[in-house]
């Protein structure tokens, strides 16, 4: 096996790792996180939207 | 050259499993998942309105009658979790079906990519779940649309998938769509069998949606609020080619909005690119060209409603059922099976681009690619989904209801579509206490989007707005049953809501059921009965029979000789 291709595989295990961790960290960061709204308080006479954009 | 059909290995299958898994975790729990349009209840009830006999559009026309059948088999706790689970996964594990059984990495990418995307994380949370039964359906629409190729008799399957993937009118003809452009030929007969199946599979709701004709136009400036729109700073046509791009923001994931958004597209539409011309000859041509009309028409489709929602709001206005078309992200379902096909082809092609020693990180990366891209969602999109119990209050109400069978509809008040009740962790859902107790309703169908207001088609429903508009809770108590109304149900906490003077049936932590008296009768015409009978009886008895036919085939014994 060649310097080269030994380089090779060190890089792309690397990169594929780093995708997966970037998957891994999106996830569990999401999961841990504050919820950015907070729960509607069901007592408030509100016409409740059925959505926004 | 000659396409492959291979069932997906156990690595397939547990990768696209595991996958529906991670998205849905907590909604899979014990309990009901409530989200905007996904109401599921633990008796649902075959009432005048899941049959299409209601006031209202049939909106939930087949799909409410199916559950309300479904659920007295299997209890609707379980079969929520197996429509849901189906329809992420189902879908995914037909797609790996269309690749070459020896392509594992592009099979797992393909499944990855049709389990974990913005279509299908987006339909979850507003509960379209009709629709994603349609998106789980599409690629086994395609292996038994090539079946049909070969042959001249429809396959049984089509018989059972059509139907499935057309429990409401938006997915439907969408399923129709797909087997049109896949099936098609210059021949009558065909023409005929494609007619027959999918005339069939659709009838419930299009008899419903013939017999309401005369309220079923729609607010032509609605279709702005519902066509294809842009992900934060992701253009609509570009958030579209990465099946993202629904009207409400509330559902879109955060990841979605920013630099991630971007980058989907950057980095899916190349890879994607990259694989067609291998998936063109793996698929062959008659399926890689109906696969590309699909695309097309779903894509351009989409992006019509984002470009031009002053002409999809104008067909609203004047055709009936015209509304079906406003919601154009749901076209983007045509466009999913060409899409993860041509990613799992470019991920091969990409890997063998690759030095043999860097492939496995080459993989690795590429498996987790639709995942890296849309990190935030798992574990039940993200927090948007879990299942609830519903409050021990609402099982009295349903005996106090049953027990006294109240004549005509049931209001419920206040009198607005959504609620966001505290026992559902302040998630929105379409009200679902009509559907709780079993019982006909009277429901506002005003939406409202973004604090505007958009009104309902309900004849009845504007009807019983006016009456609680006004009066006294005694003179609003006679006019509501001069309407046919013979129950009031007031949910507590919902907000502040007009008084109707009622007899108490029940009166809880959470409902207040009142009866009315001298209800006048709600007469449903007898020719509207014999219509949807015979629609029913059609989308019913098609796929028995059919089946039977191919059952009786098989059992007779080869002719001698």
């Amino acid at each position: 096996m060649t310097t080269t291709s030994i380089l090779t595989t060190i890089a792309s295990l690397i990169a594929g790792s780093a995708i997966a961790a970037v998957g891994v960290v999106g996830l569990v960061s999401s999961q841990t996180s504050a919820p950015s709204q907070s729960p509607t308080n069901a007592n408030q006479p509100v016409v409740i939207d059925y959505g926004s954009n | 050259m000659r396409a492959q059909v291979a069932r997906p290995g156990r690595l397939e299958t547990a990768w696209v499993c595991l996958l529906g898994l991670l998205l849905l975790g907590p909604a899979l729990a014990p309990g009901y998942v409530l989200s905007y349009d996904m109401v599921w209840v633990p008796d649902l009830a075959l009432t005048r309105d899941a049959l299409g006999l209601g006031s209202g559009l049939p909106r939930a026309v087949p799909s409410d009658a199916v559950v309300a059948v479904l659920d007295e088999l299997v209890p609707a706790v379980v079969l929520q979790k197996a429509v849901l689970l189906g329809a992420v996964v189902g879908g995914a594990l037909g797609v790996v079906r269309l690749l070459p059984p020896d392509a594992v990495v592009p099979r797992l990418v393909a499944g990855a990519a049709y389990v974990w995307n913005p279509l299908v994380v987006e339909r979850l949370v507003i509960g379209h779940w009709p629709l994603l039964l349609g998106y789980a359906v599409a690629p086994w629409v395609v292996l038994a649309a090539r079946r049909w190729q070969r042959s001249a008799a429809v396959p049984v399957a089509l018989w059972w998938l059509v139907p499935l993937g057309s429990l409401s009118a938006s997915t439907g003809l969408v399923t129709g769509l797909l087997l049109v452009v896949l099936t098609a030929r210059r021949e009558v007969r065909r023409w005929a069998q494609l007619g027959a199946l999918l005339l069939l599979a659709n009838l419930p709701w299009l008899a419903a949606g013939l017999l309401h004709a005369g309220s079923a136009t729609s607010t032509a400036s609605a279709a702005a609020r519902f066509g294809l729109h842009a992900e934060g700073s992701v253009p609509a046509p570009l958030a579209a080619l990465t099946l993202g791009g629904i009207w409400n923001a509330e559902v879109v994931p955060a990841s979605r909005s920013g630099a991630l958004g971007w980058l989907a597209a950057v980095v899916l539409v190349p890879l994607a690119a990259a694989g067609v011309g291998r998936l063109r000859a793996q698929l062959g041509e008659r399926t890689w060209w109906g696969l590309v009309a699909c695309w097309t028409v779903g894509w351009l489709g989409a992006c019509l409603t984002w470009l031009a929602p002053g002409a999809v709001g104008a067909v609203a206005a004047v055709v009936p059922g015209g509304g079906v078309l406003r919601d154009g992200a749901r076209l983007l379902v045509l466009c999913a099976p060409l899409l993860c096909l041509a990613l799992g082809a470019g991920a091969g092609r990409l890997l063998e681009r690759v030095p043999e020693p860097a492939r496995v990180g080459a993989a690795l990366g590429l498996l987790a690619l639709p995942l890296a891209l849309l990190p935030g969602v798992a574990w039940g999109a993200g927090g948007a989904l879990r299942a609830v119990d519903y409050p021990a209050d609402h099982a009295a109400a349903r005996a106090a209801v049953q027990q006294q069978r109240p004549e005509g509809d049931t209001v419920l008040l206040p009198f607005s579509s959504y609620r966001a009740p505290a026992w559902n962790g302040g998630r929105k859902v379409l009200d679902p206490t009509g559907r709780y107790l079993g019982v006909d309703v009277v429901q506002d169908d005003t939406l409202a989007v973004s604090g505007r207001l958009l009104p309902g088609e309900d004849p009845r429903a504007a009807q019983v707005r006016e009456v609680l508009a006004g009066g006294n809770p005694r003179s609003r108590a006679e006019d509501l049953a001069a309407l046919g109304v013979g129950a009031v149900v007031l949910e507590l906490g919902a907000g502040a809501s007009v008084a109707v003077a009622g007899e108490p049936w029940h009166r809880g932590t959470e409902l207040v059921v009142q009866g009315l008296a001298d209800v006048a009768p709600v007469a449903v015409p007898r020719t509207w009965r014999a219509v949807m009978a015979v629609a029913w009886a059609g989308f019913v008895g098609a796929p028995l029979v059919a089946t039977g036919l191919a059952l009786r085939r098989r059992a007779r014994p080869l002719a001698p000789g």
